[in-house]
């Protein structure tokens, strides 16, 4: 009886990480090459979330059929946000950071009003594939199952991209070392835009699938944002194969947590890591230390 | 001369990299000793650990006979020891003034007297007239005389040089050179890394320490250092044919 | 008259306006006074951290909530007139802040900001595994709240804060502060204790919004978790101290105090839509005015800076023998 429970949890905790990878692949992409922390990343994910409750609930459009265009938008909005908000920033490191976090920030604050004003802050949910597989006495979540497939088959994409591409191998040289990919003739702002292109994308396709797992409402934005960036900081800045199991280690935990402490317990968890992995582990599991 | 800066068989690693490996050797009171070697022989590794940036891998670091290992930075800065950065940055959004008096409120009291001893400094190195200007709109040479200038405010005993000629034409070298002579005249020794510019180097040395991949390779007199064939050999490869 | 002592008038001015608005008898009016000062007090708060030691942090609204549950538990367990429980909050999150801000000043840059993010957001969501707090349900203060009473409180800690920026901006404690948020490793190698520096900084950024969380408690009467570790509250906080000018003297009160009044204009004109034009309003600032609106407003009045000087005279000093 306590195997079955204990492997309960543990598929929910690889499904809730699959969850989570997926908001956490594009927030890595971004932040990898850019440095900047797109704190507006949950917001928008949030966003594509309550646009697919809408349109479930308004037209029975399910957020399966909505997910391409969704991405192509997503890969959009990025496009311009790079483009017109983040193109100018300052020389000096530092400020170039403050500046692109208050940005993002006054970004987020925007979306924040605008989810507000068109969805409400009533709690929405999208009800499609909200049943399981029974397998040998273990649950598998349908919606949460195909979110994990699809962060992983996502990640398998991005690694190969990123591996044999010239493309992908010009988005590395420039997340690793700015001014040498520039003097390999990387153009930078391209891959800063690509950046983002992706990165979004990846968030819209993410919301899509969170609108099937979660119910949430325009104020949740930013517990995604810090989800994202705990796994990002736990599995290793750079290392989408390091957000992929950071992700699922804090799926676990989650779930553990969350079944044998309590529920707030488990949903402390992401911040928990987070402070306590940037205190005594800031490379994350699979980063490269910091000199 | 009794040893003012001491630094005993201190190595410094990064992962597998030795960054500086197992060197020895001193400074005395008011001496100038130049160490050189090429791009990623050490020094700016042995300069972190001396002004405390991160701590020897092993060996230990004595300045007026007390070890620096483990102690803070600012108190290294406290006791005696100012250093200059090879990326000249001041503080960008700060006044030349304040800038200079942040390193004079290592002893001063007080902000007002901080700034008194920072108008001084400023004097001393010949840009008074830029004080109240932003930091941001200075030129190279003016940001070094800046960087030198808050250095000079914490009142060291021991100035460390990293790489002060990078970016500086002839004329600025030579002014240099005479600014770091002149620090002997105030008790102050210098201690400068530098890669290249031989000819100053040999100039004003007391004397000269040779790094190559972290380790000491050679330690003496301009003269001896010249003939050096270890030295020659890592700067042009092999011995010159005579 | 000098235009230091046109200063000293205007704000002598401004303070004699505020005290009396209370006379008036306007309930609407108060409030709206109250909202003003409340958030610009917050944001000189986030000011010393976020704005002086460059530390930029998106989760102060930890101790204005911590503040406000101290003052209703109590008023309510212990029985306590509530601004005795305000000053013991304030000591009570100047305490917690050096813990606190020696774990947490050791994050950097976004990590720092996110990291008292997740502070912030963790204790909401734990508010019900804490005793006394009521839980979601939160804790109904006792009656008798005077509004004219927190404004009165609030006005006090707004003009104590402004003291506090004043000298801070002109004393060795403040030029550290700037030299560590420029450059951490250049100010170490300077003297500057950088930990113990920002740390004390960090304390003042609690103790300020743990006193207005406080008065906010009494003037609410309600606290439950969701309405008082309010992201809108920090959002605006932050919003106003940037737009402002973030580590000047008086970016925050014109931050403040300005920005007050449109997020009121817009939320009467705009009810629906009022949080989505003030966000849009922000990023169109900052863009615009990235210093925030008191630096570029010096720039301007000081006129164009001078060119840069020509090269200095030769150090003199021994000359090298050829």
């Amino acid at each position: 009886m306590h195997l079955e429970l204990v492997v309960q949890l543990v598929i929910n905790g690889l499904l809730l990480g699959g969850v989570f990878a997926l908001a956490a692949l594009g927030l890595n992409i971004i932040f990898g090459v850019t440095r900047i922390v797109n704190l507006a990343h949950g917001q928008l994910i949030i966003l594509t979330a309550l646009i697919c409750s809408t349109l479930f609930q308004r037209f029975n459009i399910t957020p399966l059929e909505v997910l391409p265009l969704a991405v192509i938008a997503g890969m959009g909005v990025g496009t311009v946000l790079e483009r017109t908000l983040l193109r100018r920033l300052p020389e000096h490191q530092q400020t170039a950071e403050t500046t692109s976090l208050l940005i993002t920030f006054g970004v987020s604050y925007f979306l924040i009003g605008l989810s507000l004003a068109i969805f409400t802050g009533d709690f929405r949910s999208v009800g499609y594939l909200t049943s399981s597989w029974t397998i040998g006495g273990v649950d598998i979540a349908k919606a949460q199952f195909l979110a994990f497939a699809l962060a992983l088959f996502l990640a398998a994409i991005l690694a190969v991209l990123l591996r044999s591409t010239p493309v992908g191998r010009a988005l590395r040289a420039a997340s690793q070392n700015v001014d040498g990919a520039r003097a390999c003739g990387i153009d930078i702002d391209q891959m800063r835009t690509l950046s983002f292109t992706l990165g979004i994308g990846i968030a819209a396709a993410a919301g899509c699938l969170l609108s099937m797992i979660y119910a949430y409402n325009p104020d949740t934005g930013s517990q995604f944002t810090l989800i994202a960036f705990s796994i990002v900081v736990l599995g290793g800045r750079g290392s989408y194969a390091g957000s992929v199991l950071g992700a699922a280690l804090l799926g676990l935990a989650v779930s553990f947590v969350g079944f044998y402490g309590n529920t707030h317990l488990g949903s402390m968890m992401p911040y928990v890591v987070f402070i306590l992995v940037l205190l005594f582990r800031p490379q994350g599991i699979l980063g490269k230390a910091v000199a | 001369m009794s040893a003012l800066l001491e630094i005993d068989h201190v190595s410094r690693s990064f992962g597998g990299l030795r960054a500086v490996n197992d060197v020895s050797f001193t400074v005395g009171e008011g001496e100038i000793v130049s160490i050189i070697g090429p791009n990623g022989a050490g020094k700016t590794t042995l300069f972190n650990v001396i002004s405390g940036l991160f701590p020897p891998s092993s060996g230990d670091v004595r300045f007026c006979g007390k070890s620096l290992v483990g102690m803070p930075t600012h108190r290294i800065a406290q006791s005696g020891i100012g250093r200059t950065y090879q990326v000249v940055r001041p503080f960008i959004r700060l006044s030349v003034i304040d800038n200079v008096a942040v390193g004079a409120l290592a002893h001063a009291p007080n902000y007002r007297t901080a700034r008194k001893v920072a108008a001084e400094i400023l004097d001393m190195v010949e840009i008074g007239h830029l004080a109240e200007t932003p930091a941001s709109s200075l030129t190279l040479t003016q940001r070094k005389r800046v960087e030198i200038a808050r250095a000079l405010a914490t009142r060291p005993k021991l100035l460390l040089l990293d790489e002060v000629m990078a970016g500086l034409n002839p004329t600025e070298v030579d002014r240099m050179c005479g600014f770091i002579l002149g620090l002997r005249e105030h008790g102050i020794a210098a201690v400068g890394s530098i890669e290249h510019l031989m000819r100053f180097v040999m100039k004003i040395s007391d004397r000269i320490i040779v790094l190559d991949f972290g380790r000491k390779i050679a330690e003496g007199t301009p003269k001896e250092i010249a003939s050096h064939p270890d030295v020659i050999a890592a700067y042009f490869g092999s011995p010159l044919e005579t | 008259m000098t235009q230091r002592t046109l200063g000293i008038t205007i704000l002598a001015l401004l303070f004699l306006g505020a005290v009396a608005i209370p006379f008036t008898g306007n309930g609407y009016i108060l409030s709206l006074f109250y909202t003003s000062a409340l958030f610009t007090g917050l944001a000189y708060g986030w000011n010393i951290i976020s704005g002086y030691a460059g530390y930029l942090s998106f989760g102060q609204i930890t101790f204005f909530g911590i503040g406000a549950y101290i003052v209703a538990i109590g008023t309510t367990r212990f029985h306590a007139p509530w601004y005795l429980c305000a000053l013991v909050a304030g000591v009570f999150c100047a305490a917690l802040a050096v813990p606190m801000g020696w774990l947490m000043l050791r994050l950097k840059g976004p990590f720092f900001a996110l990291g008292m993010l997740g502070l912030a957001q963790s204790l909401r969501i734990s508010t019900d595994l804490i005793p006394w707090t009521g839980g979601a349900d939160g804790i109904y203060l006792p009656p008798g709240s005077n509004g004219v009473q927190v404004y009165y409180w609030t006005l006090a800690v707004l003009i104590l804060a402004i003291v506090l920026t004043a000298t801070i901006d002109r004393n060795a404690f403040g030029l550290r502060l700037r030299a560590l948020r420029e450059d951490e490793r250049a100010a170490g190698t300077l003297g500057v204790d950088t930990t113990t520096t920002k740390v004390k900084a960090f304390i003042l950024s609690a103790i300020i919004p743990a006193l207005l969380g406080g008065g906010y408690a009494w003037y609410l009467t309600y606290v439950e978790p969701s309405s008082i570790y309010s992201t809108e509250i920090e959002l605006q906080t932050v919003a106003m101290a940037i737009l402002g000018g973030m580590g000047t003297l008086w970016g925050p009160f014109v931050g403040g105090i300005l920005m007050s009044q449109i997020s009121q204009a817009l939320s009467t004109k705009f009810p629906q839509t009022h949080l989505m034009i003030f966000g849009a309003l922000v990023v169109a600032l900052l863009l615009a005015l990235p210093r925030g609106i008191v630096p570029t407003v010096v720039d301007k009045l000081q006129g164009k800076r001078k060119p840069p000087e020509p090269e200095p005279a030769p150090l003199a000093q021994t000359e090298v023998v050829t």
